[in-house]
């Protein structure tokens, strides 16, 4: 298969992927949960009816409050007591009108600022942190790379991978918060930064294998990228569909609870497979071009 | 080392192993003499049921060399009001340099225990004068020996019975004899909440004493909870609640544990459909992976250290049986190109295993720094998915160079085993 060859149709279909998320991301935004915001977040059982349950709760005096269902039988309840008076008082009187109307809670969650602001610090930190480490990684497993590579042409280029899967997954999340309120928490962040790994894991994969044959055949480069990435082309697919196969069966039969970030890693690795086979190595091939040609130049 | 030694200690290995992760290990294992190991699973809150909360220790007030101690001193006094009885699994630890993180499995009422913690209960003793107006006095909840919650027999109504410690009995007979002279009153307060307001006929020499006014038997338990665990050294607040409810712990795991199986069991028919024999040896030891993983969790619980396993954390185990299976593939794909080239079955699985580990080292290696990253993030339920993810990749490096590769050696020792029909590799071109 020439993936290398064809490497503008593949760059066009990731852009047409990629695009329309980050603008989600860019004018919407993500939807952050009380980990980012704090606030106070209820599972309730016995209705299916929103608008009752904001009514119930809205009698206790709190804002902001949204409804969203959680899988067949549950409701999500957000809601935010700042200066509405004493969080426990609040939170008594909601369970005792929600028992009124013969409904009870699963479970509650409650995030005062000083922690979200903790969550969100460490989170930011995280990501960077994350990517970081992992350029230095690379570049530090590639620093015997044969030319015409450099090791930081590798970093680089599984970087803008990375980019590409991360850019997709936030894109989806805005789209997905904006029209069915579905909010991003602390297990996002961990999500993100899995596929972050995961794309490196594949894209690494992959280099090793252009590192090799580097050495051992006696081609241009175009070619031996476009060899590599076709010998590892069954090992980068098997791979993700175990992967996908075990995610999907958690994301139809695990439960509510971890429903949205068992989503954000099936996207986040059906991404990185697609963005370390046709992406990352042919933009190997883009950069050495743009390098040969600018050397011609002077 | 000789394949069949291998062959052997790994299925010494794989005993072990199932022995451990039996439900019931403990009765086998106390027949081979090791008693009361009581191996478990620590689920988190997520998974059994329970709430965790985050208090903010104000240390304003407190000089920077003493704040350590003054956390301390809020953890010892929380132990106390929360796990009177010293049985319940609660977990108080710190959080950072100024919380305070306060586990409470399977409690039913959370309400009451967030009502016992937040309480500074600071406990004092006033001499009220015939003007009315109350005077401070030297002693305090310290003085305080213990407290019990009872019901007055002659009176029907709940009680709290305390005992001064030693050295402030005689403090406090000074004190009911000064007040029983100027015919004023004795005024207990805990907090601002009056415990006892009223004369005293004669001066109380034993240091026993009683206050009465609870609303309810339980207020005068709650209360004497309080007084026995001693005042908070400084005021908390609480910052973060989670509850989770039991049955929808029950629910999670459930469902993960038929999640779990379906998504193993895709895999296992996956990689027998597209490697074969291959595919049979990495099911395995996938198998093998699982138990290993397991029996860590186990083990780990009586260890200084137990691995919690939470939602999170079964997320992460889920995703490592990817990275399980991944090593296997590379592995495999590496044979298959080899014995394409016309290499015999037996040197291109040597030379598979040979060629992919490099691959293997180096994409594993950047998943287990997204895990220190992770882990180091500090927010516990990323926590919990890192230490799973990372312990998997770890494992999984493992079983594939030494189960896979024993398994693989011996299976292309026999007839079936040798022929690349039995892998769906395709006859070299020669």
């Amino acid at each position: 298969m020439n993936i290398v060859g064809k490497r503008k149709l593949w760059f066009l279909i990731s852009i047409i992927l990629v695009v329309p998320g980050t603008i989600a991301l860019f004018v919407w935004g993500l939807k952050p949960g009380i980990d980012f915001t704090g606030g106070q977040e209820m599972e309730i059982t016995g209705t299916t009816n929103q608008s009752l349950a904001r009514e119930i709760v809205g009698k206790a005096g709190v804002k902001d409050i949204t409804v969203t269902t959680s899988g067949q039988d549950k409701l999500l309840i957000r809601y935010s007591d700042k200066d509405s008076g004493d969080s426990e008082v609040i939170h008594q009187n909601i369970k005792t009108l929600l028992a009124q109307n013969g409904l009870s809670e699963t479970a509650f969650s409650s995030v005062g600022p000083s922690v979200s602001r903790d969550i969100t610090r460490n989170a930011l930190l995280g990501v960077g942190l994350a990517s970081l480490a992992i350029l230095l990684y690379i570049a530090f497993a590639f620093r015997n790379a044969p030319p015409p590579v450099s090791p930081w042409s590798f970093g680089g280029t599984a970087i803008i991978a990375l980019l590409h899967d991360a850019l997709l997954l936030l894109g989806v999340f805005a789209i997905l918060g904006h029209f069915f309120g579905v909010q991003v928490d602390a297990l996002f962040v961990t999500a993100v930064l899995t596929v972050i790994g995961f794309s490196v894991h594949d894209t690494i994969v992959v280099y090793d294998r252009i590192r090799e044959n580097l050495r051992r055949l006696n081609k241009p480069f175009e070619e031996v990228v476009n060899i590599s990435i076709n010998e590892t082309l069954a090992r980068s697919l098997n791979t993700s569909i175990t992967v996908i196969l075990v995610l999907t069966a958690f994301f139809l039969f695990g439960g509510e609870s971890i429903k949205y970030f068992v989503l954000a890693l099936l996207i986040g690795i059906i991404s990185g497979t697609y963005s370390s086979i046709f992406n990352a190595s042919p933009l190997l091939v883009v950069y050495n071009n743009w390098k040969i040609k600018r050397a011609a130049k002077k | 080392m000789k394949l069949n030694t291998k062959l052997y200690l790994i299925a010494a290995l794989v005993a072990v192993l199932v022995l451990i992760a039996l439900p019931r290990e403990d009765k086998i294992l106390s027949a081979v003499g090791i008693k009361d190991t009581a191996l478990k699973i620590r689920l988190g809150l997520d998974l059994q049921g329970g709430a965790s909360l985050t208090y903010q220790a104000d240390l304003t007030k407190i000089p920077s060399a003493d704040r350590a101690k003054a956390i301390d001193g809020v953890i010892n006094v929380i132990n106390k009001r929360v796990n009177s009885s010293g049985t319940s699994e609660v977990v108080v630890q710190t959080s950072g340099s100024d919380r305070v993180s306060v586990q409470l499995p399977g409690i039913s009422d959370i309400d009451q225990a967030i009502g016992l913690i937040g309480k500074t209960a600071e406990l004092s003793f006033f001499k009220v004068g015939t003007d009315n107006i109350p005077q401070a006095t030297e002693l305090s909840g310290k003085d305080l020996q213990n407290a019990t919650a009872d019901i007055d027999v002659q009176t029907g109504q709940p009680v709290i019975s305390f005992q001064m410690k030693n050295d402030a009995v005689q403090k406090f007979a000074d004190l009911t004899k000064e007040i029983n002279l100027s015919g004023g009153r004795l005024l207990i307060v805990l907090d601002n909440q009056p415990l006892f307001n009223g004369t005293v006929s004669t001066p109380i020499t034993d240091g026993k004493g009683q206050m009465q006014g609870f609303a309810s038997l339980k207020a005068a338990q709650d209360t004497s909870v309080l007084l026995n665990a001693g005042a908070l050294p400084v005021p908390i607040k609480l910052v973060e609640q989670r509850a989770v409810g039991a049955s929808l712990g029950t629910e999670s795991i459930q469902k993960s544990l038929v999640a779990g199986a379906i998504g193993l069991l895709a895999v296992l028919i996956f990689m027998i459909a597209y490697y074969r024999l291959a595919g049979l040896v990495a099911g395995g030891a996938l198998v093998i992976y699982t138990l290993i993983v397991l029996d860590i969790f186990k083990l780990s619980s009586i260890s200084q250290t137990p691995i919690v396993l939470t939602l999170a954390g079964i997320a992460g185990f889920v995703l490592s049986i990817g990275m399980a299976v991944d090593a296997n593939i590379l592995i495999f794909e590496r044979m298959k190109e080899e014995v394409r080239d016309g290499s015999t079955v037996q040197s291109g699985m040597e030379a598979g295993f040979k060629r992919a580990w490099t691959s293997i080292r180096d994409s594993n290696v950047s998943t287990l720094i997204t895990c220190l990253i992770l882990y180091i993030s500090g927010i516990p339920i990323i926590k919990g998915f890192a230490v799973t993810l990372a312990l998997g990749v770890v494992v999984s490096m493992f079983t594939a160079i030494t189960i896979s590769k024993t398994f693989m050696e011996a299976v292309v020792r026999t007839k079936l085993g040798s022929k690349p029909s039995s892998y769906r590799i395709k006859e070299a071109k020669r």
